[in-house]
């Protein structure tokens, strides 16, 4: 037990690092953002001042050969027309000033020429040009200019303080949550983890932001993704104090109930971001789209509010259609939750699913599933359905929309072989209707039903080969193990995995991690498990879809990250079902 | 050139008025401003015969200048031409110049001076010209104790010598 809370505490240490590395990426990612964003307006108010000082050097070059101050002053005054000009000088070869121009009395203008390189300053912009006559110096021009309108500047710096109190916030959260975690029992240490693996996928997430390069867009989605993120653990953090102080089990489901669904919402949005930076490829498999809406129905509930009325209509005998069944709930969720935003005082949402035989869609024509949402919200004007289908497109509040929701689901359903359309009107309520083409391909056959099943608490003295680097990520899967009734044994990467059982290690599965550091990754390691011992029994586990992606297209079981207990009993259960089958 | 050297004394102030009666650093400023003038003019392409042709600063009548001139245009260009200084006793349409300078003398009168080169593309100065027949296409006046001068733009145009305008701007109304 104490080595077991000491595992714990440990745990906790590692999620406020990886918290505290998450809001670093977080604030990083913002400056990031408003440096480029700076480098580009600086670049070019600097060019254009630049092309300010040029005109005025070579205007006065008379003035200055002729030492005219009066007529110099005219140039220099004729200034004023642009107002971001805060002051000018114009400088013999010698250095001394000639001819000046403030805006106001506030303004200072260096009483000697300097070197514009050594005095560009924070908020300003200064140039120099010299000016020349005939090949000959005869002094130079000094101009500065506000770098922007203050306005500007403090709607930018207060953008990056917002990320950084966000981040702040995360870590703080945190680190609240870990202090009511110290206290918290075994389920909450579930919790945690998965908590902790949500936050990894996110910084995936982030990571995946970062290759589509979408430096302007970032902005804006930063800061949607930060406030839905900063939601959810403010959820999931108060939920546990509360958790802390009441016996009552009733009230304990009901807590219990809010953090699942906060860290649901955060899975959610983190599958919505790895679907939009495409970094997860489809996984199509037949689908009966009823039976996949009625899944929804609990998720649905959860995501929309009370006064919203959802109401499922399944055509019978509905054709089977080939997509991804995750993708297909994400995109199902995304206009379901567009049509709650659109109706801020309630109303209805009908899902709607039909065979639609003999259609001409697009390029495409044949037997078409149709799935239409249709809600009663405020609908949308004819811009507004030119460009919603556009990526970070949103007419919502910075924080409530991302503008990736319909875009998702357009990009879904194109690459279904399908489309979407948007039917609606001002004051009308808006339908999204999504075509999938008929698959000739017959329904897969129940999974369930067909496979071997075995109890879902393990056999006595039953021992797995836990494969895993990440020390937080093994301390909780271990705990995971052992309140299934599992006994293992954890080594921290493949390689160690094949000595352990090259020497006799006695265990009866093999379950390891697919990404890991070392020479070899979980997938050849299971190819070698399986040469040397085709009787053990191995199941991955990843959270990269790629890494999965590889795994079921080679036949392995796959486990995706991050999963529940149940989740990891019932996959256990079902390799040791096969295995026993084999012998 | 330094702001300095610009404000005159008062007692050159007062004896402003005339030409012959004139500070040495008055006369500098003038010398040096005779050769900047160059780089505001332009010469029809006939002016020069060829690009190493000199540009020619000539003197007629009196000499205010002396070394003063000779020191002002040393190494200088004007539109890429080397500078000299020419003396002459009198001139006429053929003179080899680009700018001259006239003076009162006992020879040849500012007026008649300038009159012998009117339509020749050269640019005139004179110093202080009482009205309008000896007064040059530039003509230097003493304002706020500055040197300025006029600018006859009309003269210059029939000459054949076009003025830039960052120029024109310093000119005093007449
Ligand atoms: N059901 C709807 N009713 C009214 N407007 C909608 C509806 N669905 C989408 N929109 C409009 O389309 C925009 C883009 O939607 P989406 O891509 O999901 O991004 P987001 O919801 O983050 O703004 C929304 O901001 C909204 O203006
Ligand atoms: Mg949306």
């Amino acid at each position: 037990m104490t080595q077991a809370a000491a595992s714990t505490s440990r745990r906790r240490t590692r999620s406020t690092v990886v918290a505290a590395i998450a809001a670093f990426a977080l604030v990083l990612a913002g400056l990031l953002v408003a440096a480029y964003n700076e480098g580009a307006f600086k670049a070019q108010a600097t060019r254009e001042a630049q092309v300010q000082a040029d005109i005025l050097a070579a205007s006065v070059t008379a003035a200055l050969a002729f030492d005219d101050e009066g007529a110099a002053q005219e140039y220099l005054n004729a200034l004023r027309a642009n107002p971001e000009v805060e002051a000018a000088g114009l400088y013999a070869s010698s250095g001394a000033l000639l001819a000046g121009y403030r805006r106001s009395a506030g303004q200072v203008l260096p009483v000697r020429q300097i070197k514009p390189a050594a005095a560009n300053s924070e908020g300003h912009i200064i140039v120099g040009a010299p000016v020349i006559q005939a090949g000959e110096v005869l002094g130079s021009v000094y101009l500065r200019t506000a770098a922007e309108p203050l306005s500007g500047r403090i709607l930018r710096y207060a953008a990056i303080g917002l990320l950084g109190v966000m981040a702040s916030l995360v870590v703080v959260v945190l680190a609240v949550f870990n202090a009511g975690q110290r206290r918290a029992n075994r389920a909450l240490g579930e919790a945690n983890e998965a908590l902790r693996l949500q936050i990894e996928q996110r910084q995936k997430a982030e990571e995946a932001l970062r290759q589509s390069q979408k430096m302007e867009a970032m902005g804006q989605l930063t800061g949607g993704v930060a406030h839905d993120f900063n939601n959810l653990l403010m959820v999931a953090s108060s939920g546990l104090d509360l958790l802390d102080r009441t016996a009552d089990p009733a009230r304990r489901e009901v807590l219990k109930g809010a953090v699942r669904q906060a860290l649901d919402r955060g899975a959610g949005l983190t599958r919505q971001l790895l679907a939009f930076s495409r970094r997860s490829p489809l996984k199509s498999t037949v689908v009966d789209l009823a039976a996949q809406i009625e899944g929804m129905r609990v998720l649905l509930d959860r995501s929309l509010r009370e006064d919203i009325t959802v109401r499922i209509e399944t055509a019978p005998d509905l054709w089977p259609v080939e997509v991804d069944a995750g993708q297909l709930e994400v995109a199902v969720l995304n206009i379901a939750v567009n049509a709650r935003d659109a109706m801020p005082s309630g109303g209805t949402i009908t899902i709607r699913v039909v065979n639609r035989p003999d259609q001409e869609i697009e390029e495409l024509d044949g037997d078409f599933v149709e799935l239409s949402v249709t809600d009663t919200g405020k609908g949308m004007s004819a811009e507004t359905i030119q460009r919603v289908f556009e990526p970070f497109f949103t007419t919502k509040d910075v924080g409530k929309g991302t503008g990736l929701g319909l875009s998702q689901v357009y990009g879904f359903t194109r690459a279904s072989g399908g489309d979407a359309r948007i039917m609606s009107e001002p004051g009308k309520g808006s339908t999204v209707a999504l075509y999938f083409p008929r698959s000739t391909n017959a329904l897969a056959e129940p999974v369930e039903e067909a496979a071997p099943t075995a109890p879902l608490q393990a056999p006595a003295g039953y021992r797995i080969l836990l494969v895993e680097d990440d020390d937080a990520v093994a301390a909780a899967v271990g705990g995971m193990l052992s309140e299934l009734g599992y006994r293992h044994v954890r080594v921290a990467n493949a390689t160690a995995a094949l000595e352990a059982l090259e020497s006799g290690e006695a265990v009866d599965l093999v379950f390891s991690d697919m990404v890991m550091p070392g020479v070899i990754d979980g997938v050849t390691l299971a190819q070698s498990i399986r040469a040397r011992w085709p009787e053990l029994p191995v199941v991955l586990t990843s959270g990269f879809s790629e890494a999965a992606d590889t795994a079921s297209r080679e036949g392995w079981r796959l486990l995706a990250k991050p999963y529940r207990i149940d989740a990891l009993a019932a996959e256990l259960a079902a390799a040791r079902a096969e295995a026993s089958a084999k012998r | 050139m330094t702001r300095a050297i610009l404000i005159l004394a008062a007692s050159a102030a007062v004896c402003s008025g005339a030409a012959l009666a004139q500070t040495p650093l008055e006369t500098a400023v003038k010398a040096a401003y005779l050769y900047k003038f160059g780089g505001f003019v332009e010469w029809p392409a006939t002016a020069f015969p060829t690009a190493e042709s000199p540009a020619a600063i000539c003197l007629v009548g009196a000499d205010p200048f002396g070394a003063l001139l000779d020191q002002a245009i040393r190494g200088q260009r004007i539109g890429g031409h080397p500078v000299t200084v020419t003396r002459l006793d009198r001139v006429d349409k053929g003179s080899p110049c680009q700018i001259l300078f006239v003076s009162p003398s006992p020879r040849q009168p500012v007026a008649e001076a300038l009159e012998r080169v009117r339509g020749a593309p050269i640019l005139t100065v004179t110093d202080g010209g009482a009205d309008g027949a000896s007064r040059g296409v530039i003509d230097f006046v003493l304002r706020d104790n500055r040197i300025r001068f006029r600018i006859d733009s009309k003269t210059a145009g029939e000459d054949g010598l076009s003025i830039s305008s960052k120029l024109l701007s310093l000119a005093v109304k007449p």
